[in-house]
């Protein structure tokens, strides 16, 4: 399963159930559009640091890196690549 | 936990104080008096300055280490409202500016936090919106190289004696997560007035009141992280605030506690010592546990926070545990203290009071219990 299908799953299972997956725009806004409320962001946060072994330092530094399932895609791909070069 | 010698010493240096930090406690509580000359004591000590760099005048310690001095603070000291001003004053203003400031406004403002000669606070909670943070009215508006700040703030503690403030402001959609941003404005910033402290059941030598913002002009410079990023720079503040506020409360527990031992081995009641009653022990014991269980939670919290894991669900319980726990315990402590529980003399009554505001400051017990909720998935 790729990086944004997988985000997309969690966050139609949790925060949008009556969405089919594949019709969720990678591009909405899902903080303006009310899909993701605060504590949402936090949850969502902790699952994305979780599932894709991110550190909370990392994550949480804005919430613009949530806004969308491409932007979280990016985030995640921009986290790896960093902790590859890290190493 | 196990504390090496060099901890050992910073926590000590704040114990020594805590006779004369209690001083007039009484008196001062009844007057509602901020105490500048025990606050310019603490100021001496470095206390303030704990968890940041040396290079701005901090003890370059961490989250633990300064735990554990506070712990020792409220342990010493009987005036739980200058431990709640030290508490508020390290986590608002130097917090937020140390993880998501400008190295400006690091080099600008971070030296007055740790020496504690400007006195932080941060406005968060409106008239109209308490827990409901996303719901805040007070925004800031972009113009030029500045924001125009306008609203209101209530229950601002340290206010009435604070120099710096880490306002929260909506600059996005209503109720969406980016939508506040946080700044740093100084006290004497056109717009900004301070109102008169509010009167308040507890926490009395700690002043809080209202902060109006009419038109308030910030540089943009004194913006503190992104603009939409202040829900998160609110979270992070609101997990230092909880650690380092509900530590203090510990160390006023553990104190309780021992007060209680002693007087229930020493105080006869029908030829006994009262603490031979089951109905007085086991007060007693349920005390212990409350102060044991919420020193875990918040030093293990902490550890996992300072290994960089998420934390959200366990600061909501470790709030929970020792706000609730600090208010049971107090209210044990009344009823075995009994009649002289009840007078202001001993000071037992005014460790109920304090102790309640804890389930409402840094997010109500029913705030807490959502978030855990939601965590779950529920």
């Amino acid at each position: 399963m790729s990086t944004e299908v997988e985000i997309k799953s969690f966050i139609v299972r949790n925060f949008a159930p009556d969405v089919p997956p594949d019709q969720l725009e990678p591009d909405l806004n899902l903080l303006d559009s009310g899909v993701v409320d605060s504590l949402g962001l936090l949850r969502l946060i902790a699952w994305v640091g979780e599932r894709f072994d991110i550190a909370v330092e990392e994550a949480d530094i804005s919430p613009d890196n949530f806004r969308s399932v491409d932007a979280i895609a990016a985030f995640v791909a921009d986290a790896r690549r960093n902790s590859e070069v890290a190493r | 936990m196990r504390w090496n010698d060099d901890q050992q010493a910073l926590h000590d240096a704040i114990t020594e104080l805590g006779d004369l930090l209690s001083e007039n406690r009484a008196e001062r509580d009844a007057a509602a008096v901020f105490p500048r000359a025990n606050w310019d004591r603490v100021r001496a000590t470095g206390l303030l300055g704990l968890p940041f760099p040396d290079r701005w005048g901090g003890l370059d310690q961490d989250l633990l280490t300064t735990m554990y001095v506070l712990e020792g603070l409220g342990h010493s000291c009987r005036d739980s409202g200058l431990s709640f001003s030290v508490s508020t004053h390290m986590v608002s203003v130097g917090v937020p500016l140390l993880r998501f400031g400008s190295a400006a406004l690091k080099e600008r403002y971070l030296p007055k936090v740790c020496d504690g000669s400007a006195i932080g606070a941060h406005a968060i909670t409106e008239p109209d919106n308490g827990s409901d943070i996303m719901g805040m009215r007070t925004t800031a508006v972009r113009d030029g190289d500045e924001y125009v700040l306008t609203g209101g703030k209530t229950f601002v503690s340290n206010a009435p004696v604070a120099d710096l403030f880490v306002v929260y402001a909506r600059t996005g959609k209503a109720g969406s997560p980016n939508a506040i941003t946080a700044f740093l404005v100084e006290r004497d910033t056109p717009g900004l007035s301070v109102g008169t402290p509010i009167g308040k059941m507890g926490l009395r030598t700690s002043p809080f009141s209202e902060v109006s913002l009419d038109g308030c002009r910030v540089p943009a410079t004194n913006r503190i992280g992104g603009e939409g990023a202040g829900f998160l720079v609110l979270d992070h503040v609101m997990k230092w605030e909880i650690l380092c506020s509900f530590i203090i409360n510990v160390g006023e527990m553990q104190h309780r506690l021992e007060r209680c031992v002693e007087y229930a081995t020493t105080r006869e009641q029908f030829g006994q010592p009262i603490g031979s009653y089951q109905s007085v022990s086991n007060r007693i014991v349920d005390m212990k546990i409350a102060v044991e269980t919420s020193r875990k939670w918040l030093y293990d919290t902490a550890d996992k926070l300072q290994r960089g894991e998420n934390v959200t669900t366990d600061i909501a319980i470790a709030k929970l545990t020792a706000s609730e726990g600090n208010v049971s315990s107090a209210l044990a402590a009344v009823q075995i203290f009994g009649g002289y529980g009840y007078t202001t003399e001993y000071g037992i009554e005014q460790g109920l009071r304090d102790a309640v505001g804890g389930t409402i400051y840094s997010g109500t017990s029913d705030v807490q219990r959502q978030r855990i909720a939601r965590m779950l998935g529920i």
